[in-house]
């Protein structure tokens, strides 16, 4: 009994997720059914980052109601019932629309976590990416088509700090699938803002996280690391020389 | 009758020949049959064994000796007279030396490699200012001292014997060494480090100096070879006895253990006598003369508290920490008596740092040169959240430094400006003309040293903040960077 309500001090455990969103274009007879503006259906979903094998969808290989009590999407406001709330695994919801807008995650967890419920934003995207020296470019009916689904997910890793014993014994209980080493086939990576290269390498293709994609980013990373410290070392001796450079002209002055 | 057959067999008479030749022919003849005994065995060996036996070839091997080694040089070298130049030197002196004609002409002087340097520390007066003042030391003497250290590569004898600051405190040996390593220590903590962690806490390491300890060791040293050699004697005397006394102490506690557990049945959980017969006995004598003062402690008996049960530590096993994702942080050092605010479960991206707001504008800019986001990343692993952060210090590092480098520019420039006043006389008509081809030059991109538009600036400080950032990208554009760098941030202050 006593077990239950005591921390476990110094050890944080995380569990990582993805949360984003998949968009299509409505095919004609699709639109039949729904309302005249609407021109894409999406899906906006929270699942875990391992790769579901053999499914279209990106990530979902373990159920997260293990410690994922209720998923709360709040949509923008033109929807009915705009808070939608999944109790239950898969967290996601699916609609039709015609317009970006911000969706407000609400992650609720397990009442033996003892935690709030955590807040997270994600942009809904429903157009196909450009880099950023084109904006506000939607490209014309035809070209999105042949570009397939639009892919717009984060990786992210929710952090548990000093958990309670009862809870991390659930969450030990639940390991989670480790990501893949590289992209197995078929599958792209997914773009990220924060890396514009990856734009080519992502079109077409259902998205997938490997650790294939951490590696990279570290070593952008530290390469950029370099980079600027190259630079301080540059700056630095000039300061030096320049530094030398004052003392003498003021030893002129007074001298 | 005996036939003559028959003399003749009994007299050994060859068949009608005399008889004075025949029993001497039979010893020839029978001296010829037997074979000639080999050599290397005895003759009674070889007609015991016969002539098949294989031993034979052992014994008929030469005995073998130590034998010399064969230094491959078989055939002769030859040694010829060749100049050579030294890397490692910096004038370009030709010495010669014999070399083998084999060996190839031009190949690098072979201890060239051994002259190896300590790196040298330079830093800015900034840096100065902010990690490295002390009271004890001004920066003159300490730039003194940077310089003597580095001409004599770092021998701190001699370097202290040729310490002559004028006007300086005395300064002794370990002063010098602490203030040198201290400035090393802080310089290489403050600085952002290209690399892993690891190296530089190695770096760190090397340039660790104890001040007070060093002294007292040195006092220890000095004061160890000074010994009179009665001194010596007592102390060996002294560790005999030690050594006897130890060996009692072991056989005492042997026998009463025996005892009690004859009489009592099992250990009686009586005080334990503390041996540190580890340390004593296994050290040699020498080592142990060196800790002379250790050496009265650890013989009186000492009562050993219970070890202390470790708490049950969880499973530290590292695959298990992997695969379920825990991290485990060194626990708070306060204990839970105070009430430990206990840190909400978070998304990771939500604690990447964000740069000071003074400068973060700067800093999202030249992150954004080098291609990384300063806010986002792929994805936000521990390790990758770590990286990023360092990225950012760096950022910021880098930041400050070309303001400070722009500021003395800025002081450089102006003191130009003034000796040049100096030396014209200062007249008016010399402002005059600065001021003319002061508006020239605002419509004209300045790009070299046009010292006059810039000392309007000093003159003039209504006009000074549009000079200041002026002046920040031309001063920009001076210091040795390459331009494809501060374009990006150029273009975007025009705007």
């Amino acid at each position: 009994m006593a077990n239950e309500r005591v921390r476990v001090r110094g050890l944080s455990i995380f569990r990582p997720i993805i949360y984003g969103n998949t968009a299509t274009l409505l095919t004609r007879e699709e639109r039949e059914n729904v309302p005249a503006e609407h021109t894409h259906k999406w899906t906006v979903a929270v699942r875990s980052a391992a790769p579901a094998p053999g499914s279209d969808i990106v990530g979902g290989a373990d159920n997260l109601g293990y410690f994922l009590k209720r998923v709360s999407f709040k949509l923008h406001d033109t929807y009915p019932n705009p808070t939608r709330n999944i109790d239950k695994p898969p967290f996601e919801v699916s609609e039709t629309g015609w317009g970006e807008f911000e969706v407000t995650i609400k992650l609720h967890f397990i009442p033996e976590s003892g935690e709030k419920a955590l807040t997270i934003y994600h942009h809904l995207k429903l157009h196909p990416w450009s880099l950023s020296g084109e904006p506000d470019s939607i490209p014309p009916l035809e070209v999105a088509q042949k570009a397939g689904p639009v892919h717009s997910w984060q990786y992210d890793e929710i952090v548990f700090n000093d958990p309670y014993q009862n809870f991390l014994n659930v969450l030990t209980n639940n390991p989670p699938t480790p990501l893949p080493r590289a992209s197995t086939n078929g599958r792209t990576i997914p773009f990220h803002i924060a890396n514009p290269a990856s734009l080519e390498a992502s079109k077409g293709g259902v998205p997938e996280f490997t650790t294939l994609i951490v590696k990279d980013e570290s070593e952008r990373l530290e390469k950029a690391k370099k980079t600027i410290i190259a630079e301080q070392e540059k700056t630095r001796a000039a300061l030096i020389a320049k530094e030398k450079e004052l003392e003498q002209l003021q030893k002129m002055l007074n001298g | 009758m005996a036939s003559a057959a028959d003399v003749r067999s009994i007299l050994s008479l060859p068949a009608a020949s005399s008889p004075a030749a025949g029993p001497s022919h039979q010893p020839k003849k029978q001296s010829t049959v037997s074979t000639r005994k080999p050599e290397g065995i005895s003759r009674e060996l070889y007609s015991l064994i016969g002539s098949s036996a294989p031993a034979l070839a052992a014994q008929l091997a030469k005995p073998r000796l130590k034998q010399k080694p064969n230094l491959g040089g078989g055939g002769k070298v030859k040694w010829e007279w060749r100049s050579f130049k030294n890397g490692a030197r910096s004038d370009s002196l030709e010495l010669g030396h014999w070399v083998k004609a084999t060996d190839k002409p031009n190949a690098d002087y072979q201890f060239a490699k051994y002259n190896v340097q300590p790196t040298v520390y330079e830093w800015s007066q900034d840096e100065y200012s902010r990690h490295l003042e002390d009271s004890e030391w001004t920066k003159e003497e300490t730039d003194y001292l940077f310089k003597i250290a580095h001409e004599y590569d770092l021998r701190w004898y001699i370097i202290h014997d040729r310490y002559e600051y004028p006007n300086g405190p005395t300064r002794e040996i370990e002063d010098l060494k602490d203030r040198y390593y201290s400035v090393c220590r802080k310089l290489v903590r403050n600085r952002t480090w290209a690399g892993d962690e690891a190296s530089k806490s190695q770096l760190l390491l090397s340039f660790q100096y104890d001040k007070e300890k060093e002294i007292l060791r040195r006092k220890y040293v000095a004061s160890l070879a000074n010994r009179t050699p009665e001194q010596i004697q007592e102390e060996e005397a002294l560790y005999i006895e030690i050594k006897r006394l130890e060996q009692n102490e072991r056989q005492f506690k042997r026998d009463r253990e025996n005892l009690l557990r004859t009489i009592a049945g099992v250990d009686s959980g009586l005080p334990d006598i503390v041996e540190d017969d580890a340390t004593l006995i296994v050290a040699d004598p020498k080592k142990k003369k060196l800790k002379g003062m250790d050496l009265d402690i650890p013989q009186t008996p000492v009562l050993t508290a219970p070890v202390m049960k470790r708490p049950p530590t969880l499973n530290k096993n590292a695959v298990y920490d992997a695969t379920h994702c825990i991290i485990r942080n060194d626990p708070p050092p306060t204990t839970p008596a105070t009430k430990v605010a206990h840190t909400p479960a978070y998304l990771r991206s939500f604690k990447i740092p964000y740069p000071k707001a003074a400068i973060a504008h700067k800093v999202n800019a030249l992150l954004t040169e080098i291609g990384v986001s300063h806010s986002r990343l792929v994805m936000p692993t521990q390790a990758n959240c770590q990286h990023l952060e360092s990225v950012i210090d760096a950022a910021t590092n880098l930041v400050e430094l070309k303001k400070v480098l722009d500021k003395v520019n800025q002081d450089v420039e102006v003191l130009k400006n003034r000796l040049e006043f100096r030396e014209d006389g200062g007249d008016g008509g010399s402002v005059a003309d600065a001021i003319e081809t002061d508006d020239r030059g605002e419509t004209a991109e300045p790009e070299g040293e046009s010292r006059r538009s810039q000392s309007v600036m000093s003159a003039r400080s209504t006009r000074s903040r549009k000079h200041s950032r002026r002046s920040m990208s031309v001063s920009s554009v001076d210091t040795a960077v390459p331009t494809s760098t501060r374009t990006g941030i150029k273009r975007q202050k025009r705007m």
